[in-house]
């Protein structure tokens, strides 16, 4: 399979290409949930830490290596540096999550501080990652797709449509956390975990919509 | 003048219809009570139509009970006493105090229970005053003292002491808060800790049986905390809900031994009365204050010990359990303080408006004019006559005396009854009145005539008790029940009041010659979509009391959003200088929401509703060392500094007075300073100060301000200053009267203020570059600077934030009293009134508002060619959608209080919150009148009025 997405390396990748990765990335997540649950018998309401974890280190090796088989310019970068620069953007990533987190109201202080940390590696994985991996250091890209939001193609679209998606559900899932029904799973950052995570899932979905339909755009403009 | 009006017509609109929507909606949802200061004399009842009592040693009624056990259990639920067959299913939580179920079935003629209704607000303060004082306290009592919550209103423990009567309280503390000197004896225990169950009940326990052998006391009341703790915390359905009734069952078990024991003819307790009572119910979270009959159904059971006659079946309310022999009869608890008044002899409280209840009263001993051979059954008929006989003379006066109250009430009382309701109570008074002075004479000469005049008395207490039951319905209608009519008149003019104000902004927009929405930026449109989504969402989570307890991080995490909003545009924008000041902003607003919390911890450990949550505060205990005293006299030495680049920068351009203004300030800033140091006795200044008097420097710093304002006020209407450039000299006027309004604010704000003010500096100014460079950008292409909303929600979001970072919060246990006795040392109403408003309001509304031009002002404006009679306009309209915001949110608040009025939070939390709103919302319309006038004055005649008429 790996071989197959190195053959065509171009930024325009096809709609099952976008529809594989992102089934792969999804089960990631539930192959996360799963494990947690049933080898480790954790549960992201009474242990958070843990099973973000286990989540964000299955979640993102994967993304890791799905990704990077969509570098960019492949002739200049090899698969390996593509890995690498996937490594290195998530402490980077982690880090600006925690530090907007924090700014947005996460909870400050020690005994929160684990439990940030691998929130933040998760939203890493989710946001952050894959772009790292596919443009890595390219400022304009960056810039293109996250300042601007003016993603072109559907590889942009899958690596901006998710991202989006995890931030905006992460900060709906913030809402619900001041309301005093003094569920376990209003803590921090259970469901900001969950509204993420969500977000992520929607964007994945969107992303692959609009996969077909450019697709279909350029079939319709082959035939004309 | 005439082309301020031309605007300024819709503020005054705005402002007006304003004030008539609050004003309207407040006469249907705050109920007020104006608070009587008279209290009831044994003297008075000379005044009345009934019988003294014969002896001389009485005063009003002929005292029934020697002495009077008062055992409170606060939140204790009807269903915890009354047997658990009254109910369809038997949960865990019945029949725990078993004792007193034992005792009302075994001795059914002693003991009884009672099902006692409160009446709503049922929290623990309002529910002790109005048992105490036998009225209806209402969320506003009117003439309530100002910040300690002692009753003045006459109420029985009052005429106790009045009455030589030695009274000794253990438990909760809010029984002192409220009767500070009334007790001979006290132990009280703190209550604001709702998560420790023991402190004040292990208090009591430890007292009161003691105490039940002394002979220092007439009245002991007993107010445990437990059960109402242990609600808040776990619930009623929870294992320590019922470890505690269990505890208490043990108690009163014990109690009620002693008791026993010590009845005997001769002995310590041959005449008391044990009362055994909740001040309210509870819902099965814990929860209580509102007026559901979960809250409101609490309990009464009431003890004497000995063998006594039971009532006929006319004055007996009871429900009866045949199977298990238990009565239980009803009691509102409007009637336990005339009551109790009258079973111990003193006069009623003056404002009460209860009826003496047969049941409990029949359960006093001295009622029944008992011979000690206990040979009452034969001659049933004459005791029992003689009971009515003396019952109904206790009426008589009972309902002498709220009638006494209802006139007095209805003569000094702006909001008093209507005519038709004064006039219904005044014919059944007379009614009742006349049939009384017949009966009065009947019984004169009565002498073995039984048979005519026991109907007769009957008949006489039937009236007096309907005119009794008639002043308290109509009372509770006065004072417990909404207008909803009303309530909806006010919120469809304050509807109303927004769609004058979004028509004055289009019209705003129109003269501006730009239309928002046919705007080819798409960001544009996009900051008007964001900002009408943050004003939705801030106006929905107002619904939740949740939010309303949080609203300072609710706010925060806001303005946190838009900060990050605005740090990704200037990413588009490739601009680094405000890519730096977005970055400094969102430090700011993080560092904000650590004063927040701060905030809210300080709240948690004063307010009732706030259950303290854990936090990383603890860790840090701040050591008094010089350290501390620097950072606190950093943040002024720091202004200090700010104050003097602005001088330096001011006098080398503009006219006069700013100077004069801006050299005050500083000096006023030295005497904050100064006064702070002296306060915290670092150095030896306040020997060396002593001189002055500690008063001397806050009220210089106040006379140095009142100055500064007059003059920037007064002076500019007489010498016309000369400069062409508008947007320099606003941004002088802005910064002259910041600068003289922000002394008072930073002394009145204590320590904290000067580092509040520095931060909000700082946002504001990195909020001018973000929306200068914006303004930039855009307006490169189109010529004209085109108006975003988004900055002025931002702004808007600051101040609320500020509000909270001051240690401020919407409750009335948030304004911070001591702020009013800065320069003040004993109390004056309006001058302390004034400060604490001044505190209160002074960053989030007067620095905000005079602030807003800032958004224009900006000197170094990037673009000159802006059209400069376009100027006020922008201006204008800022002031407008800032105004808007502030009463979209108002408008919000007044209608989720209309929703949640039967929340149980109503009283606690929507209704403080309610008041903060709606004075916020007038105080920021007149303040935007005032810094109009202010900033207009001036304007116009540079740009000439001409251009002006043009344009509208």
């Amino acid at each position: 399979m790996k071989e197959e997405l190195e053959k065509n390396p171009q930024s325009t990748i096809s709609s099952s290409q976008v529809f594989f990765i992102h089934v792969c990335c999804a089960l990631a997540l539930a192959a996360g949930f799963w494990v947690a649950h049933h080898v480790y018998s954790l549960n992201l309401v009474f242990d958070p830490t843990k099973t973000l974890c286990l989540i964000w280190a299955i979640e993102f090796p994967v993304v890791i290596l799905l990704f990077s088989c969509c570098r960019q310019k492949p002739e200049k970068c090899s698969y390996f540096t593509a890995i690498a620069r996937g490594l290195l953007g998530l402490p980077v990533g982690a880090l600006l999550n925690a530090l907007g987190a924090l700014a947005l109201g996460a909870p400050v202080g020690l005994q929160y501080l684990e439990k940030t940390v691998n929130w933040s590696l998760l939203m890493s994985s989710f946001t952050f990652v894959p772009t790292a991996c596919v443009y890595g250091s390219s400022w304009t890209d960056w810039h293109r797709i996250f300042a601007c939001t003016k993603p072109n193609g559907p590889l942009e679209f899958m690596l901006c449509l998710p991202a989006h998606g995890a931030v905006i559900g992460a900060w709906f899932g913030a809402w619900p956390m001041p309301l005093d029904w003094e569920r376990p799973w209003q803590d921090w950052p259970i469901c900001v975990s969950y509204g993420a995570m969500a977000g992520y899932v929607v964007g994945m979905v969107g992303s692959f919509g609009l996969a077909l339909k450019m697709h279909a755009g350029r079939k319709q403009l082959k035939a004309e | 003048m005439w082309g301020w009006w031309r605007f300024g017509k819709w503020t005054v609109l705005i402002m007006f219809l304003h004030i008539i929507a609050i004003l309207i909606f407040t006469k249907g949802f705050l109920l007020t009570r104006t608070e009587l200061p008279h209290s009831s004399h044994c003297s008075d009842l000379s005044q009345s139509p009934c019988h003294s009592s014969p002896s001389s040693s009485s005063c009003w009624t002929k005292p029934a009970v020697d002495r009077l056990i008062i055992i409170v259990l606060d939140a204790l639920r009807f269903d915890f006493v009354a047997p658990s067959s009254f109910f369809e299913e038997k949960q865990p939580w019945m029949d725990k105090l078993k004792v007193l179920q034992r005792m009302a079935s075994e001795n059914p003629s002693s003991a009884k229970i009672f099902k006692a209704i409160a009446d709503p607000p049922t929290t623990s303060l309002q529910r002790l005053k109005g048992l105490t004082t036998g009225a209806l306290p209402t969320f506003i009592d009117v003439g309530n003292s100002f910040g300690a919550p002692a009753i003045v209103e006459d109420n029985f423990i009052n005429q106790l002491i009045q009455n030589g009567k030695r009274v000794v309280m253990m438990g909760d503390d809010t029984w002192t808060q409220l009767f500070p000197n009334h007790f001979n004896k006290s132990y009280p225990y703190p209550s604001f800790n709702v998560k420790d169950l023991n402190t004040v009940d292990n208090g009591c326990i430890e007292h009161l049986l003691p105490s039940l052998y002394q002979q220092d006391w007439d009245v002991l009341i007993a107010h445990f905390l437990g059960v109402d703790h242990a609600g808040h915390i776990h619930g009623v359905d929870s294992t320590p809900m019922i470890e505690k009734l269990e505890q208490y069952n043990a108690v009163l078990e014990k109690v009620i031994k002693e008791l026993q024991n010590q009845s005997g003819p001769g002995k310590l307790h041959e005449n008391s009365l044990l009362l055994v009572m909740g001040d309210h119910g509870q819902t099965l979270n814990g929860d209580h204050g509102g007026g559901s009959p979960e809250e409101v159904e609490t309990s009464i059971f009431a003890m004497s010990f000995k063998d006594l006659p039971s009532l006929p079946s006319e004055f007996d309310s009871s429900s009866c359990e045949p199977s298990k022999n238990i009565c239980i009869s009803s009691i509102p608890q409007l009637d336990f303080a005339v009551t109790v008044s009258s079973l111990l002899g003193v006069p009623f409280p003056f404002g009460s408006i209860g009826r003496v209840n047969p049941e409990l009263y029949a359960l006093a001993v001295c009622t029944w004019n008992l011979d000690d051979d206990k040979t009452w059954n034969n001659q049933d008929q004459t005791k029992l006559e003689e009971w009515l006989q003396n019952y109904a003379n206790v009426l008589c006066i009972n309902s002498w005396q709220v009638k006494r109250y209802i006139d007095v009430y209805s003569a000094s009382s702006v909001i008093g009854f209507s005519s038709e309701d004064l006039f219904r109570i005044s014919d059944l008074y007379s009614k009742a009145d006349e049939n009384w002075s017949y009966t009065k004479n009947l019984s004169s000469y009565k002498n073995g005539s039984s048979n005519t005049s026991l109907p007769v008395l009957k008949r006489q207490i039937v009236a007096y008790s309907n005119f009794l039951s008639y002043v308290a319905e109509l009372a509770r209608s006065k004072w417990t029940e909404f207008n909803l009519k009303m309530m909806g008149t006010g919120i469809g003019i304050m509807l109303l009041s927004l769609y004058c104000h979004t028509l004055a902004i289009k019209k705003l927009n129109k003269s501006y010659g730009v239309s928002l929405l046919s705007s080819r930026d798409s960001g544009i449109s996009f900051g008007l979509m964001l900002t009408f989504f943050m004003v939705l969402i801030r106006a929905g989570s107002l619904l939740s009391n949740s939010y309303i307890l949080k609203e300072g991080k609710a706010a925060n995490f806001l303005l946190a959003t838009t900060g990050i909003m605005t740090l990704r545009y200037s990413f588009m924008k490739n601009k680094m200088l405000i890519e730096v000041s977005a970055a400094i902003f969102l430090l700011l607003t993080f560092i904000f929401r650590i004063a927040i919390e701060v905030g809210l911890y300080k709240q948690a450990a004063t307010s009732q509703f706030m259950s303290s949550s854990s936090s990383w505060m603890l860790g840090i205990s701040i050591s008094q060392s010089l350290w501390t005293y620097m950072a606190e006299i950093m943040p002024i030495l720091a202004l200090i500094v700010l104050g003097y680049f602005l001088y330096k920068s001011i006098s080398s351009c503009c006219w006069g007075i700013p100077k004069y203004v801006i050299m005050g300030t500083i000096l006023c800033y030295f005497l904050v300073a100064l006064h702070w140091i002296s306060e915290s006795n670092i150095l030896d200044l306040a020997h060396f100060l002593k001189g002055f008097g500690k008063n001397c420097i806050p009220r210089t710093v106040y006379a140095i301000t009142l100055v500064q304002l007059s003059l920037l006020a007064i002076v500019p209407m007489f010498c016309k200053e000369e400069t062409s450039n508008c947007r320099g000299s606003l941004f002088v006027k802005m910064m002259s009267i910041l600068s003289a309004c922000s002394s008072t604010i930073i002394i009145l704000q204590g320590k904290q203020g000067a580092l509040v003010a520095l931060g909000s500096l700082l946002a504001g100014y990195c909020m001018m570059r973000l929306q200068g460079i914006e303004q930039h950008t855009v307006s490169g292409t189109a010529g004209i600077s085109i108006l975003d909303p988004l900055p002025v929600l931002q702004w808007s979001l600051l101040a609320v934030c500020l509000l909270f970072a001051s240690g401020h919060w919407c409750a009335f246990d948030g304004l911070r009293y001591g702020a009013a006795f800065v320069g003040f040392d004993e109390f004056i109403l309006i001058p302390q009134a004034i400060l604490l408003t001044i505190d209160t309001f002074g960053f989030s509304h007067i620095l905000s508002v005079f602030g807003l031009p800032l958004f224009v002002a900006f000197p170094s404006s990037f673009n000159q060619t802006e059209h400069k009679s376009l100027f006020p306009i922008k201006l204008f309209w800022i002031f407008m959608v800032y105004g808007l915001i502030t009463a979209i949110t108002a408008a919000a608040t007044i209608l989720c209080v209309t929703i949640q009025r039967r929340h149980l939070m109503v009283w606690g939390l929507f209704a403080p919150k309610f008041v903060f709103d709606v004075v916020g919302l007038i105080l920021t319309d007149l303040l935007i009148f005032v810094a109009s006038i202010y900033y207009f004055n001036g304007l116009e005649d540079r740009i000439g009025n001409a251009e002006l008429r043009r344009l509208w």
